[in-house]
């Protein structure tokens, strides 16, 4: 178990609100981690924490050797490594989706055009979609779009991969797609931090699940043990509001 | 008193060479414009979300920079008439150089002093155009590209530029046509141009229902090419 991601202590402030409260958290390779809790909780930011979307204000994050906030000059390395998807997609709109795989491989891994065109090609083909390559974003429904942005993650070969409430902004018959290659992911080893309400995918895909409030962390542990036996009154009345 | 055509195709030759002049300076002041304007409006935003944002240390102190010297070029140019621009270029400036430097004599012939009004004109207003373009790019596409770890070159070269490109073509049409309307401004500075050369004409043969009306006729044609150009590379692009 090698651990990389390390949280020692962060807390994390936008102006005078504290946001994340001294956050521990330890996260080793090849774990599958489901970050839930009501809104305002955290985990959206906790996330975004490692990428540096948003940088931590105290204490000591690690990611892949990295400390924040000390070595925030070095936060584009950390991106490199690691993987986003977003609740909104947010693929380039100006590129077909074939173009937007390829993006990550030219610019930040360097690859010639023909090369990272291939790579391209097969992460298409691995989420299901190598049949809609030249199509625009704005041609494809909210699923396949997903889809699509997954693969723009996985083409940089990130070591982990942060999901931000992936199946929110979709309709239940498009998200079993989304769940689907994520759990994918999953199994091949991928290491992943997925904040989601999909409990279902949890329990089938997770190897840990964390519930926050209010900047903490309350509950963490084995999915269906946690979602069998809940500790807090907190995460009681949370999963029967998400009809669990 | 009958309208006579016999009066414009004789000023034909003058007012082609007028409107040849005119579409000289208002396209090189335009392009011209157009660079400024690009840096302008990325130096008045430098450093914040809109562009990658998270700026620290010595690049901080460089952004504040950039935009504050952003702001006053924009400020002072919109707050001022382009005849005052013009004149100032044309007559003032030589001798600000010689009272701040003692060098005597420096002065720009009136054509060039014109593509320079015309540029530094257009470009406060096209900084403009860029800024808001640019802001108005979606957050999440920005933080998407960062997110992959491209530097911030890369995020507006290939993300940023490309798709506010396509939001500014509009507003910077406007900008083309009422630069090369401005042109008929250095009438005041000496410029041969197409309202000059009409004016010639007119003052010889007091024509000015056929002169006037051919010379609005020139300005429109050279108007028309410039949406229609702007049209076609819009329609070229991708939709988005």
């Amino acid at each position: 178990m090698k651990p990389i991601i390390e949280f020692k202590d962060v807390s994390k402030s936008f102006g005078s609100t504290e946001v994340l409260h001294n956050i521990s958290l330890t996260i080793n390779e090849n774990e599958v981690i489901v970050l839930v809790g009501p809104s305002g909780s955290g985990k959206s930011t906790l996330l975004r924490c490692v990428n540096g979307l948003e940088m931590v204000t105290t204490g000591d994050l690690v990611v892949n050797g990295i400390h924040l906030p000390r070595e925030k000059g070095r936060v584009r390395e950390i991106r490199k490594e690691v993987g986003m998807v977003f609740q909104l997609f947010f693929l380039f709109p100006h590129m077909t989706a074939l173009e937007n795989v390829a993006f990550g491989p030219r610019k930040v891994r360097k690859v010639s055009r023909r090369e990272a065109k291939e790579i391209a090609h097969d992460l298409l083909e691995k989420v299901g979609l190598e049949d809609r390559g030249h199509h625009l974003p704005s041609e494809l429904s909210g699923g396949q779009q997903q889809r699509v942005a997954i693969a723009r993650a996985l083409a940089i070969k990130p070591k982990v991969m942060l999901f931000d409430e992936p199946t929110s902004a979709l309709d239940p018959e498009l998200r079993e797609e989304v769940l689907n290659v994520m759990t994918l992911l999953a199994n091949e080893g991928m290491t992943m931090m997925v904040v989601s309400h999909e409990m279902s995918f949890a329990k089938k895909a997770g190897t840990r699940l964390l519930f926050m409030d209010n900047g903490r962390i309350d509950e963490d542990g084995e999915p269906s043990e946690i979602l069998l036996n809940p500790q807090t009154e907190r995460l009681q009345n949370f999963l029967r509001h998400v009809g669990y | 008193m009958t309208f006579q055509w016999s009066i414009i195709v004789d000023s034909i030759p003058s007012l082609i060479e007028g409107a040849r002049l005119s579409w000289y300076i208002a396209i090189t002041g335009i392009l011209g414009g157009l660079v400024l304007g690009t840096v302008a409006g990325l130096m008045r935003i430098a450093g914040t979300k809109a562009v990658g944002g998270h700026t620290f240390g010595f690049a901080r102190v460089v952004s504040r920079f950039c935009q504050i010297t952003a702001f006053c070029y924009i400020e002072l140019i919109r707050g001022t008439p382009i005849i005052v621009q013009a004149m100032f270029i044309y007559f003032a400036l030589p001798m600000l150089i010689e009272v701040t430097t003692g060098v005597r004599g420096v002065r720009f012939d009136a054509v060039t002093a014109a593509v320079i009004t015309i540029t530094i004109n257009a470009g406060a207003y096209m900084s403009e155009i860029v800024r808001g373009a640019v802001q108005s790019v979606n957050k999440g596409l920005i933080e998407a590209g960062m997110a992959m770890g491209i530097s911030k070159l890369q995020l507006i070269s290939s993300i940023i530029g490309p798709i506010a490109f396509r939001r500014a073509i509009p507003p910077l049409g406007n900008q083309f046509i009422i630069s090369l309307k401005d042109t008929s401004l250095f009438i005041v500075i000496g410029v041969g141009e197409l309202t000059r050369q009409g004016q010639e004409i007119m003052a010889s043969n007091f024509r000015a229902l056929e002169i006037w009306s051919a010379v609005a006729v020139c300005y429109l044609i050279m108007t028309s090419a410039l949406a229609l150009t702007l049209r076609l590379i819009e329609r070229r692009m991708r939709k988005i």
